[in-house]
């Protein structure tokens, strides 16, 4: 099948800043997309792009084969959840979930009876009639997701649509926004900075960085392959080390010459380098583990904090040569001032060494 | 709606708004420096020469000056006992003394002479007690301009004071208390400084409105010149150039207040840490006699405040020629009613000012929604040029536009956009419009600052096209704002009297016109009536704002 929605090469900058630097994704029917990235890297521009209320500078937008750029928002029917809802508080809940249609010229009966098929689909049956002030705002949320749906749209927009809730009810929206979207089998594009959300919700996800596209796949693809030093640091949890490239997939960190101060590990090369240059290497802190000290490709250094999750514990590691870790651990792997070694366990997910940015993030 | 579409409808705004309230003005400067004929300053010159020109600028400041004082020495107090206690009655009587500023500037003034004047109530039962031959006073000059002002505008102090200390955080008060502040500590450290941006801006607006006060100083001055009469004595006189070169003069002064406003807009400093608190409560007064004591101070205040405007309703049940000597009229009836029902010339300055209210209401209602629309929707350089022409009628007294509107369109240079509209029915109209513009104007813009504009995008991502979302979301989401607005800008144009004793003709004189003429004619029940229905459907505007404003 062809892809759905196709946005060609899309660019737009806001008086010389350029927000948005070529961006090309495709989102296959009954798809739910996550836009993921930091506030300011873009992600809500390209959601107003493609919603019509603001227009690219260059490229395209196509929508089952035709191209919607030029349409106004009104002429392209896609329904869009707002990140403060936007509910029409002059308009009642069945106002509200009715106004889309109003627009179509959809007569009153009809209307009616679309409205009390649309509101059980996100378990509000019997709100009709009640102000949109005087309910949650959980159930604001959800009459803002049946308003969208109720004139039929070929797509859904959803502009962080959790980030007004309690933390507590934020989990539970989560899920019956996910179970409506599912149910109604709609295509859907989903901004979020919250990566948990992400991969809840995203069938894929397209993580954005200061306008550009850093990598697009399942949440999985993100984690475990990360195509970039940014990517490997923003999905979960990741540190960064400095070495070499001495063989082909294997890098040297810190000074081999004395015990507990250097190691030559087996990575991953991602992008291009070359034998002899410079790499950062990212490790997610279920790839290392604790061991004895002064060992052969073992790392010295000194326990700074331990952090009980229940689950995992975590133990943030100052190294001997210069740089942190994060490793997880047992819950009884060390003290806080302990010194131990840290050495790469011989499983995924691999060290992925990267070529060496003028600066490593923190 | 293309882009290109919207640009030429801004730009059409932009024309519309600049031959309505910037170019008069332009015109009129350029006619007081001899243009477009041979440039001169001889006008300027003979301006700066004239000592009594120097004097009347002199007299506009420090009556404006000592307006201020005096507003705030009424006002301030007042609003400290009506929001800083509570007692029977508070809410009724609290909302009645803010009245005064939706009346018409005349109705103030003629009631104050009926109570005040030499043979209102007052003089004569002076007179009738001490057993004088002749009124104990006359009122008149700069102290009678004062009472006035003082009187209709510590309104403003009021308001702001009110308003600033509801903002107060409690917990800003509690903090000092904990600090071991006592009340009075309290109040001259903590409250009174708190108050300082609202009462700077109190104060400017007491003087800005003084500075355009045309109705005192006309009634009372006398001999006793200001600005705004000195322009229009010599619009009268036939000296055009002269009216010009003082209507400049007078502009540049209320451009300087203006810049000063906006320098000290009132309330940025009021919250400190992002939070805001909770207001601080009302003493509630437990000890009977203090709670009895508080109540008649403020009765007392109301009572005496809103005295000239019973005055007035008084005055229009007293037949005429039936007063003359004794202290209290002797016969009240509905005569002066019936004679204005019954009489089509006395009706007719009624009617006139009904039509050009609501039909000026109306443009500046379209005009002033429009302009704000675009200006927060378009924002930038565009947006700031709209909002500046709807300020600026604001800003400029009543007296400058009306002589800016007499020099633009009383030749007829249709190329220029000047045509003869002085002397037509259509110029007063056109003038309330343009002073109703910024209210109308800045209430709408107001409106649409606090909307969400994400609620337009829901609508038009819900297919709603351009007027359907400015029908069905727009309109009755700013409906509090857009009636408060045309309420105001109703109360203005019904009332006013400033632009209209420069631009009315016999045809469509308004009733302001026409209370000034009964005057003159000794006709005081019959002004009176006028004055009551001013002041009726005036604070019917004024409640009806009131209430859209809370909602």
């Amino acid at each position: 099948m062809p892809p759905f929605l196709i946005l060609d090469r899309l660019q737009k900058s806001f008086a010389d800043h350029m927000v948005l630097r070529e961006i090309s994704l495709d989102v296959e029917p009954g798809e739910v997309l996550v836009l993921l990235g930091p506030s300011g890297s873009g992600k809500t521009t390209l959601l107003r792009l493609i919603a019509g209320f603001e227009q690219p500078d260059e490229g395209q937008i196509l929508v089952a084969d035709e191209d919607v750029t030029p349409l106004p928002p009104e002429k392209r029917n896609f329904g869009m959840v707002f990140q403060h809802y936007a509910l029409f508080p002059h308009l009642s809940v069945a106002g509200n979930v009715s106004f889309g249609l109003e627009s179509r010229g959809v007569p009153r009966e009809r209307r009616l009876s679309r409205v009390t098929e649309v509101l059980p689909l996100v378990d509000l049956e019997g709100f009709e009639d009640r102000r949109v002030q005087e309910i949650s705002g959980g159930q604001q949320q959800r009459v803002a997701l049946a308003r969208a749906l109720a004139p039929d749209p070929r797509l859904m927009l959803l502009d962080e649509p959790l980030s007004n809730l309690d933390p507590s009810l934020r989990e539970r929206t989560r899920r019956e926004l996910k179970n409506a979207i599912r149910r109604v089998g709609i295509t859907a594009v989903w901004v979020t900075h919250e990566q948990e959300e992400a991969f809840d919700v995203g069938d894929r996800v397209a993580l954005l960085n200061e306008g550009r596209l850093e990598q697009v796949g399942t949440p999985e693809e993100l984690y475990l392959e990360p195509q970039s030093l940014f990517v490997a640091g923003f999905v979960g949890r990741a540190s960064a080390l400095k070495g070499s490239l001495v063989a082909e997939n294997r890098v040297r960190l810190g000074d081999e010459r004395f015990v507990g101060q250097g190691a030559t590990w087996p990575v991953l090369t991602v992008g291009e380098v070359a034998v002899g240059e410079d790499v950062v290497i990212s490790l997610r802190p279920e790839g290392l583990e604790l061991v004895e000290a002064e060992q052969p490709d073992v790392l010295g250094g000194e326990v700074l904090e331990r952090q009980y999750r229940g689950e995992v514990t975590y133990y943030r590691v100052c190294l001997e040569m210069e740089g942190e870790v994060l490793v997880v651990g047992a819950s009884d792997g060390a003290e806080i001032g302990a010194q131990v070694g840290v050495a790469l366990r011989q499983s995924e997910p691999a060290a992925r060494a990267f070529p060496s940015p003028d600066e490593v993030p923190a | 709606m293309s882009r290109r579409q919207q640009s030429i409808g801004g730009a059409a705004l932009v024309l519309v708004l600049v031959w309505l309230v910037g170019y008069p003005l332009l015109i009129t400067l350029l006619e007081a420096l001899g243009l477009p004929g041979a440039f001169s300053l001889a006008p300027f010159l003979e301006f700066a020469g004239r000592p009594d020109e120097w004097r009347a600028l002199w007299q506009s400041l420090w009556i404006s000056a000592a307006s201020v004082v005096l507003a705030g020495l009424v006002g301030v107090p007042l609003g400290l006992i009506f929001e800083g206690t509570d007692f029977p009655g508070r809410r009724t009587l609290g909302a009645l003394i803010a009245l005064p500023v939706a009346l018409p500037p005349l109705v103030g003034v003629i009631a104050f002479l009926f109570l005040y004047g030499e043979s209102g109530f007052v003089s004569r039962g002076v007179q009738t007690v001490l057993g004088l031959e002749k009124a104990p006073w006359r009122l008149s000059g700069p102290v009678a301009i004062l009472l006035v002002h003082a009187y209709s505008m510590y309104v403003y102090f009021y308001l702001f004071t009110r308003a600033a200390l509801v903002r107060i955080d409690a917990s800003v008060l509690e903090a000092a208390a904990s600090l071991g502040a006592g009340p009075r500590r309290r109040f001259f450290r903590v409250t009174l400084p708190l108050l300082g941006p609202a009462l700077a801006g109190a104060a400017l607006l007491t003087f800005m409105t003084s500075l355009a006060s045309f109705s005192a100083p006309y009634i009372f001055g006398g001999g006793f010149r200001v600005m705004t009469t000195q322009i229009v004595a010599s619009k009268l006189n036939g000296q055009i150039a002269m009216a010009q070169v003082e209507t400049v003069t007078l502009a540049l002064l209320a451009f300087l207040g203006l810049w000063a406003m906006r320098r000290a807009e009132p309330g940025r400093t009021a919250v400190v840490g992002g939070v805001r608190g909770i207001a601080p409560i009302r003493r509630q007064l437990r000890r009977p006699a203090v709670r009895l004591g508080a109540a008649a101070l403020g009765w007392g205040l109301a009572v005496l405040l809103l005295l000239p405007h019973l005055t007035l309703l008084v005055i229009s049940f007293v037949p005429p020629g039936t007063w003359t000597t004794e202290a209290v009229p002797p016969i009240l009836d509905i005569s002066n009613y019936r004679s204005l029902a019954s009489t089509p010339e006395r009706l007719r300055p009624v009617l006139n000012s009904l039509w050009m209210a609501t039909a000026a209401t109306l443009g500046a209602l379209v005009l002033g929604l429009s302009a704000a629309r675009t200006s927060v929707k378009r924002g930038g350089r565009l947006g700031d040029l709209l909002e500046t022409l709807l300020s600026v009628p604001w800003a400029l007294p009543g007296t400058v536009f009306a002589i800016a509107l007499a020099t633009a369109f009383s030749v007829n240079r249709p190329e220029l956009g000047r045509l003869v509209l002085v002397g037509t029915p259509w110029i007063l109209p056109m003038a309330y419009l343009v002073r109703s513009l910024p209210l109308t104007g800045r209430s709408s813009l107001a409106g649409l600052r606090q909307m969400d504009p994400s609620l337009e995008e829901a609508a038009a991502s819900l297919g709603a096209g351009r007027l359907r979302r400015i029908w069905r979301v727009t309109l009755p989401l700013l409906r509090p704002a857009i009636l408060a607005g045309a309420s105001l800008a109703f109360i203005t144009a019904l009332g006013d009297f400033v632009t209209s004793i420069v631009l009315y003709t016999y045809d469509t004189r308004p009733i302001s016109i026409e209370i000034l003429s009964s005057l003159r004619l000794q006709d005081t029940g019959v002004a009176a009536v006028y004055g009551v229905l001013l002041m009726l459907v005036s604070a019917t505007a004024f409640l009806l704002w009131g209430r859209e404003r809370k909602a």
